[in-house]
């Protein structure tokens, strides 16, 4: 899975269907307009029962998570935990939610599978709590399973690029 | 200008710690988690004079390999030298004293300053010094300029530690009981322990001793981490809080021994584990018990615990095993380093397991941890509220849960908060910070760690 840089193909063919660079960002947009929201349970539809979520930590250098340390290395099982637990009362670290603002861009499609597209995108997320203003930068580097009428993700893998979290930038939601 | 005494509403004769027997009373003054003043002299009295926890063994596997990382405001090179020795530097050069190396890891055989070109051997030497013609022609002068050691250096299983004061009793003096937990995480791989990359990185927005009592304090458990109970509930696990107990090991080091927390990979089976795991748990258990004996075998296994080794380390022996390591940064600040700690040459499932259970719980991207850090961010916030209150009785923070209990002599339970009060009397005698005592404290001096067979099961 090398990324082809120089030439970002604008459409990949995942078996007859076509899938565009612009069907991509319209289902990353929508999807962080969902996250900015917190509206979980719609979030969660666009998971394929079966994918994962995946933080790796600052050092990442393209490890596994059978390999090395993570932030989030959910299974479905753990993801649907997760939405449980932010839509309650008793999630501290998230009641009152943050207020968060999402900037999606620098999307490419890399390469596509036989029912599935290996896609990348630039994410800018700023966040605001208690005072605080917390900014994470990362890539998005996802799995999407390609269905006749849409995508979802089969892997969704946000890489943060800051050298440590911040005082205070912690993952209580979901980046 | 008038001198003016400094104002500190602090108890009897300006203590920070007010401990009264009679009234069952343990007060801490919030001044301790908030003067820039108390951060100093803890830096001094405490990161300057005391055993710190560098970093594992297993980092830095190979000759030439180094990491870097700042230990009470200190940069540092942790390598391992050409003839493998462990080393600890001072990360400046010791000509004008730029930091020396400025990548966080990697693999070198010389460190050389980008400033003047000054090189030094991964074992410290001034390997080359450019134009050296203009400076006496002396070999004590390129002596006297080797890079700067860590004045002390000890490694216990792997676990390395220096101190930055010649003169600390040596390391196992250091931990004591504490050495005994650290041996028991040791002992689980039947081909020995060894850290991951993948290390979580992340700061708070609190107290560096905050973190501590925090490891040490079962009593949030069931509130802060409701929704973790919860969930292990919905995968078939009950959490009891019940029959687990907090132990004072001496020199401000605590133990929690939790029995009914959690499963533990290998040892402890539990359904979110599934069933691969449940037959491998069997047999891990024999391997345990054949290596062990059935005695250390039941220690290592039966029983979460979690260490703390003051100031700066704590061992989460969990579902699996995490080495979380504090470094102050101010008053109001700590930064955190977590390595995963695993079995060498386990099953890449049962490595996969290890790691998606632990993360789910510890971690800033866990399940659990950031309502940890919510809880300790939030104490930070809160105790502005009273600084130089009109009422100077409020501005303290209660620690006195079970004391009755330990008044009586019985072992102090992991509900109540005895391992916090033995880490603030040994945090006050450290950095001179006035106790004052009413009352009779209890007679004799506490249980060095569980006793053979295990209290609390």
């Amino acid at each position: 899975m090398s990324t082809t840089v120089g030439s970002p193909r604008g459409v990949v063919k995942v078996e007859s269907r076509e899938v565009t660079r612009a069907e991509v960002e319209d289902f990353l947009y929508r999807e962080a307009q969902l996250l900015d929201e917190w509206r979980l349970d719609e979030w969660l539809t666009l998971i394929e029962p079966g994918g994962r979520l995946e933080v790796p930590t600052t050092d990442w250098a393209g490890w596994d998570a059978t390999t090395a340390g993570y932030f989030v290395a959910d299974d479905y099982e753990l993801i649907q935990a997760r939405v449980k637990r932010l839509k309650s009362r008793k999630a501290h670290a998230e009641n009152p939610h943050s207020r968060t603002h999402r900037m999606i861009s620098n999307v490419l499609l890399l390469e596509a599978g036989a029912e599935t597209v290996w896609i990348s995108a630039n994410f800018l997320i700023h966040r605001y709590r208690d005072g605080g203003a917390y900014t994470y930068v990362g890539r998005y580097e996802h799995v999407l399973k390609v269905d006749p009428d849409g995508l979802r993700f089969r892997l969704r893998r946000a890489v943060p690029v800051m050298e440590s979290m911040d005082p205070g930038a912690r993952l209580s939601f979901i980046l | 200008m008038a001198q003016q005494t400094p104002v500190r509403p602090l108890g009897a004769a300006g203590a920070m710690i007010d401990e009264d027997w009679e009234a069952l009373r343990f007060r801490v003054h919030r001044s301790a988690y908030r003067d820039p003043e108390v951060f100093r002299t803890e830096v001094d009295r405490i990161w300057n004079h005391t055993w710190l926890y560098l970093g594992h063994e297993t980092e830095i596997p190979k000759a030439g390999d180094f990491k870097t990382r700042t230990l009470g405001g200190r940069p540092l090179i942790f390598c391992r030298d050409a003839d493998g020795q462990v080393r600890a530097f001072f990360n400046a050069c010791t000509h004008r004293g730029t930091v020396l190396c400025r990548h966080s890891e990697g693999n070198t055989k010389f460190f050389q300053c980008f400033y003047h070109a000054w090189a030094f051997s991964n074992s410290g030497e001034l390997a080359a010094l450019p134009g050296d013609d203009a400076y006496p022609d002396d070999p004590a002068f390129r002596a006297s300029m080797a890079l700067r050691q860590v004045p002390r250096l000890q490694i216990h299983e792997g676990f390395v530690f220096v101190a930055f004061d010649p003169d600390v009793p040596d390391l196992l003096t250091h931990l004591g009981p504490a050495a005994h937990y650290m041996s028991l995480t040791a002992k689980i791989g039947e081909h020995g322990m060894t850290t991951l990359p993948g290390v979580q990185l992340y700061s708070v927005k609190g107290n560096w001793k905050l973190a501590v009592e925090n490891a040490m304090d079962g009593y949030h458990f069931a509130p802060t981490h409701n929704t973790f109970v919860g969930y292990l509930r919905e995968t078939g696990f009950a959490v009891t809080d019940d029959d687990q107990y907090a132990y004072d090991l001496g020199g401000g080091h605590g133990l929690l021994v939790l029995t009914g927390h959690n499963g533990r990979i290998g040892m402890v089976w539990e359904p979110r584990f599934g069933d691969e795991e449940k037959a491998r748990t069997v047999t891990k258990r024999r391997e345990l018990e054949a290596r062990l004996g059935p005695e250390l075998a039941a220690e290592v296994a039966d029983a979460s615990r979690i260490l703390f080794v003051f100031p700066n380390l704590l061992l989460f022996d969990l579902e699996a095993l995490t080495i979380r390591q504090l470094e102050p940064v101010a008053a109001d600040r700590t930064d955190v380093r977590a390595w995963q700690f695993v079995e060498v040459g386990e099953p890449e499932s049962v490595r996969a397991l290890r790691i998606k259970t632990m993360v789910s719980f510890v971690g800033p991207g866990g399940l659990a941890t950031p309502d940890d850090i919510e809880a300790y961010e939030a104490v930070q916030r809160g105790i502005t509220a009273t600084a130089d209150a009109v009422d100077p009785a409020h501005d303290w923070s209660d620690m006195s849960r079970g004391m009755a209990n330990e008044k009586q002599g019985n072992q102090g339970r992991s509900i109540d908060e005895g391992a916090m009060r033995s880490f603030w009397r040994r945090w006050a005698e450290v950095v001179g910070a006035g106790t004052s005592v009413a009352g009779d404290p209890p007679a004799g001096t506490p249980a060095a760690g569980p006793t053979s067979g295990g209290a609390g099961r």
